[in-house]
């Protein structure tokens, strides 16, 4: 395999990889069906930034916006069914039992441990302790612009973190666990183990006091651009959608089995921002995961990360000269 | 002889309960279809990534191992399948072992205690709540209350509604006086959401999974033959 020149790195040179975004298929059918699947993504993101604006205070609440997800998740499973992008990546009963399985732990145990060592809670001990307000400036901000930043600053501390986990063994052990997946569904984007779930999770938006409807607004653009990260559909992408967001195209990429392709595309919401640091690749993968397609169980996700640390740290101690982590066989090479 | 009985006994007792991970069914072969012939066409289903098989002449016998999503047969983890005379002809039987479906069984098991785990800790953060971090809980969810939001003049010129506290922390101050004060945001609700939902789920994959396999090995059997 020859793979693709983009900037300095060869993408597709060790599994398949499409380049380009003239290169990426098309919706098929009649109209209405190329029509619905150019069209929804901007409509269902402009439609929900426009209910969250206006909607009074009594509808702008929390549980509302939990029913609105649910429902959003429903129908794009749906859409799943409807117009897949790969038949290989059909949501099968097991893969849809083992992702909300992961999702279950995002909403109850993990839930549980951010309660006392989240991000959130370190926070509020350094405002405690340094006697420290909220940044209350934030609140006079426009909403959507409170928002966008609320979104921003949470993707921009994920890429680093994320470009981390694929640049740093130890971050490594935490997040390979997630590139195991060989196929992409709505809900594959909470699989991987504990430790990468709650580091992932980890943002400074506790410093920042802003308004709930903003906090609603940034929820509803996440939940209409993000979430496509990891969904088995195709969309005609807009143009100006994939210039600023990331897409399935983009994550299908970072998750091939493709090794530099899998170090691209790091961003969660704004693709921009790899577009920034020089790690993006328009382009899109079928074939994904690692050792070949080696799907781990749930078993493996959940020890995986000590399992290999222990060994690792095995081979380190048994060296007799020293060297760094790196020297390791295996630690050498994340992210593949 | 005690030792067969005891060892039928065990049997008996595994199969009362062991329905809930292991799919048994049978299809009968084509007319004229020998038992070599039926395996040959069952043959390509076993030549999956991390699936290893062994076949004598009318028993195959195969094991998977961090098998993809793609492998048409992925929730089963190992399984037996034989040749035998029926009363109409041959048939096809077979028994698979799946650990996903005994997971998902067990799986309301493991939500429901994370929803025990949360009320305990609840529990827990009240009992041992200082007189001083309540106090200033109280403090910082009164200025919350009385606080008086900003509205950007732009969003006031677009008619987005004036911004106030949520509604929903001071029903909640009304009503729930003493929730809010124990482990604050510790619900159990979620768990107990996610236990129900894996029980359903359990019932369908177990009659789907079922059907999907029969249907395949009877699909790979007529087709092949009608083929032949």
């Amino acid at each position: 395999m020859t793979g693709v020149v983009v900037g300095k790195r060869v993408i597709g040179a060790d599994s398949p990889v499409t380049v380009g975004w003239e290169n990426i298929p098309k919706v098929e059918g009649g109209p209405f069906k190329r029509f619905f699947f150019s069209w929804f993504q901007p409509v269902a993101l402009f439609s929900l930034l426009a209910f969250w604006y206006y909607a009074p205070n009594s509808i702008a609440k929390a549980s509302t916006a939990i029913w609105i997800g649910i429902g959003f998740k429903a129908l794009l499973l749906a859409l799943e069914w409807v117009n897949p992008r790969y038949e290989s990546w059909k949501l099968t009963w097991k893969e849809f039992v083992v992702d909300l399985f992961y999702v279950g732990l995002g909403y109850t145990i993990l839930d549980l441990v951010d309660h006392f060592i989240g991000s959130d809670v370190a926070v509020t001990a350094i405002q405690n302790n340094f006697e420290l307000d909220k940044l209350a400036w934030f609140t006079g901000l426009p909403l959507l612009l409170q928002a966008f930043l609320i979104l921003l600053i949470f993707d921009f501390g994920q890429y680093w973190m994320h470009r981390g986990m694929h640049n740093w063994y130890p971050l490594w052990l935490t997040h390979s666990v997630h590139h195991y997946i060989t196929q992409l569904n709505i809900n594959k984007g909470a699989v991987g183990n504990p430790v990468e779930l709650f580091l992932i999770g980890l943002g400074i938006g506790g410093f920042f006091d802003f308004l709930p409807r903003a906090a609603l607004l940034a929820g509803a653009i996440g939940m209409t651009t993000g979430i496509y990260q990891h969904i088995n559909v195709r969309f005609n992408v807009p143009r100006w959608w994939r210039f600023v967001f990331n897409t399935t195209e983009h994550h299908s990429v970072h998750h091939s089995r493709d090794f530099e392709g899998s170090r691209s595309n790091y961003a969660g919401t704004f693709i921009f921002i790899d577009r920034m640091f020089g790690t993006c690749v328009d382009g899109e993968a079928e074939l994904l995961g690692m050792e070949g397609g080696r799907r781990m169980s749930i078993r493996e996700q959940m020890t995986y990360t000590f399992t290999e640390g222990w060994k690792t740290m095995k081979q380190k101690l048994g060296k007799s000269g020293g060297g760094s982590i790196d020297d390791l066989p295996g630690g050498a090479v994340p992210a593949e | 002889m005690i030792a067969a009985l005891r060892q039928g006994g065990i049997d008996m007792n595994a199969r009362f309960i062991d329905w809930i991970w292991n799919v048994r069914g049978s299809v009968s072969l084509a007319p004229g279809q020998s038992a070599r012939q039926a395996f040959d066409r069952l043959d390509p289903l076993f030549h999956e990534y991390g699936t290893t098989y062994t076949r004598s002449d009318d028993t195959l016998v195969f094991e998977k191992k961090d098998q993809p999503a793609q492998d048409k047969m992925s929730v089963f983890d190992r399984g037996v399948l034989t040749i035998e005379d029926g009363a109409q002809g041959p048939v096809l039987t077979y028994r698979l072992t799946s650990r996903i479906l005994l997971f998902c069984f067990l799986a309301p098991l493991l939500f429901l205690a994370f929803g025990q785990l949360s009320v305990a800790v609840a529990n827990w953060e009240e009992a041992h709540m200082t007189p001083a971090e309540k106090a200033r809980i109280e403090k910082k969810e009164a200025a919350k209350k009385d606080k008086v939001l900003p509205q950007h003049p732009i969003d006031k010129f677009l008619g987005a509604p004036a911004p106030e506290a949520p509604k929903k922390d001071e029903k909640k101050k009304d009503g729930e006086k003493d929730e809010k004060k124990k482990g604050k945001g510790l619900s159990p609700t979620p768990a107990y959401v996610f236990a129900g939902i894996f029980a359903f789920l359990y019932l369908v994959g177990r009659v789907l999974e079922d059907r999907l396999v029969h249907r395949l090995f009877r699909k790979r059997l007529n087709h092949d033959a009608l083929a032949s």
